[in-house]
């Protein structure tokens, strides 16, 4: 048995024990209406949750949980073309997930995949980036990952070893994850807020 | 800005950062291959000249496009095809800088970290698992014997059969298949591909000698083994024979009991398999067996049924 892989393996492990802590901070569950539940990330720090488009119901009322507590909350801005929405949750807050920019993504890294899938709590998957996709003017189009997504993941965080936001993830397609990269989601929030604060 | 980072996660990026690193070195190696509707499929450059993949991913048999690791276009040759290994090799020029650098599968156990890399379009992609088991020894279900066949907790994709399995450094482990367990990944040992190989370049097939016929296992009296001084109480029955097969024509009868080829003993059909496998080009084969309570002996020369092409 060869000690130093051994050892180099449960680092990794303790590792991911930290990045799991840091996520389950960092995530929201979103609901909205009757229908079923996503997940969503905190952004910039407080009062603000990324979702999926596909997981809130127009103008039905909105539920975000953050710490074992259901908020009232209501969505400010809509991208159903990159199925991403915004919502405006006050008095939700968590730490603040740093951005990857997709340029940089190598196949083959690790990625993790936190939110609630399946209505269980909290689960991370890890697998590796598969490829970034591109779309005609060659700029990232989507993230996609050989790692097991299932219902209730949507709207959750796909991050690097470093727990650095490399999408939000929103469909299965032939068994691959297939996440909205982080670039987009951020460009997405930056307009939203600036047509609001016009 | 970062609120807060994930502690001391150095380990987790390391590992992280090997991985796309030996992606990045498996890449150099991985062609795409467009024989068949819809998407490429994945090929290695193995040899100097030489690319394999797996046999039904390529349908067709004239000049096949192939792209290699750089971005160049070529054109690929059938060499040759095996379908009980489903393996095809395909000559092709240009490719003495992307030969693939190679690991010994011997080293692998339950556990091991693997990727499996492919080339189903332009860019190199990915996937990332386990070794979930390591076969002593395993029969395809068309009758090829494999040493040691690796069994993966990895997801083989659209266009990942025929590209390689590598380990954390990028080295070629063996190549992987989906089709050859039906739908369970699963990779070709190195060694294995090796072996094959060398047959379809040589020959353009891989032998698979037969006499033609079905056996089936028997129980031996205690008299007879002590009448005849026979080591092992198993034999092998011949329950059909087929018409103009070498064993029709070396005389073989129903009912004979195969007891020895080769002077090695055949207790079940696998073994029996093994001895034909052992047996060389063209060489004869010398059976014991029984018939009518005496033991008897035959020289029979295997057919090869990789050269008539049929199953």
């Amino acid at each position: 048995m060869n000690i130093s892989m051994l050892g180099s393996a449960r680092a990794a492990s303790s590792n991911l024990n930290g990045l799991a802590e840091t996520l389950r901070q960092a995530v929201v569950e979103v609901r909205s209406g009757d229908s079923g539940s996503g997940t969503g990330i905190i952004w910039g720090g407080a009062g603000l949750v990324v979702t999926n488009a596909h997981c809130i119901k127009r103008g039905a009322q909105l539920q975000v949980d953050a710490g074992g507590k259901w908020r009232e909350a209501h969505a400010l801005a809509y991208h159903p073309q990159h199925d991403l929405a915004l919502i405006a949750a006050p008095s939700v807050s968590g730490p603040l997930l740093e951005l990857r920019d997709p340029e940089s993504l190598r196949p083959g890294e690790l990625v993790f995949a936190h939110g609630h899938p399946l209505g269980i709590r909290d689960a991370m998957a890890m697998g590796v980036l598969h490829a970034v996709t591109r779309d005609r003017s060659k700029s990232p189009r989507w993230i996609v990952a050989d790692v097991r997504l299932a219902p209730g993941n949507s709207g959750g965080p796909l991050v690097d070893a470093e727990g650095r936001l490399v999408g939000i993830n929103s469909m299965v397609v032939n068994g691959l994850g297939v996440a909205v990269p982080a670039s987009l989601v951020e460009r997405f929030v930056e307009k939203a807020l600036a047509q609001r604060a016009a | 800005m970062s609120a807060q980072k994930t502690g001391s996660s150095s380990a987790l990026v390391e590992l992280s950062s090997q991985l796309a690193s030996a992606v990045a070195t498996a890449a150099n190696s991985v062609v795409s291959i467009h024989a068949r509707r819809r998407i490429p499929s994945s090929g290695v450059v193995w040899r100097d000249g030489v690319v394999v993949s797996a046999s039904h991913t390529v349908r067709r048999d004239d000049e096949i496009p192939v792209t290699l690791p750089g971005g160049e276009s070529a054109v690929g040759r059938v060499a040759g095809r095996d379908s009980a290994t489903d393996l095809i090799a395909l000559r092709v020029e240009g490719t003495k800088s992307y030969v693939a650098p190679r690991a010994d599968a011997e080293s692998l156990r339950v556990g091991s970290l693997i990727l499996a890399v492919g080339r189903p379009g332009r860019d190199v992609s990915a996937s990332f698992g386990i070794v979930s088991a390591v076969g002593e020894g395993w029969r395809t279900w068309q009758g090829a014997r494999i040493d040691k066949v690796l069994r993966l907790d990895v997801a083989v994709y659209d266009g990942f059969s025929g590209g390689p399995l590598v380990d954390a450094s990028g080295a070629v482990l063996g190549l992987n298949n989906s089709a050859l367990a039906r739908g369970t990944p699963l990779a070709l040992p190195a060694a294995a591909v090796d072996r094959v190989l060398d047959e379809l370049l040589e020959r353009g097939h891989v032998r698979r000698p037969f006499i033609g016929i079905a056996v089936q296992p028997v129980a031996l009296s205690a008299t007879l083994l002590k009448q005849h001084g026979l080591s092992s109480d198993k034999g092998l029955m011949i329950v059909s024979i087929a018409d103009n097969s070498p064993a029709e024509k070396g005389g073989m009868l129903l009912g004979d009991v195969l007891l020895e080829a080769n002077e090695s003993r055949l207790a079940g059909p696998d073994e029996l398999l093994d001895a034909l496998s052992s047996v060389g080009a063209g060489k004869a084969m010398t059976v014991k067996f029984l018939r009518g309570g005496s033991v008897k002996t035959v020289s029979i020369t295997p057919g090869d049924r990789g050269r008539e092409g049929g199953e």
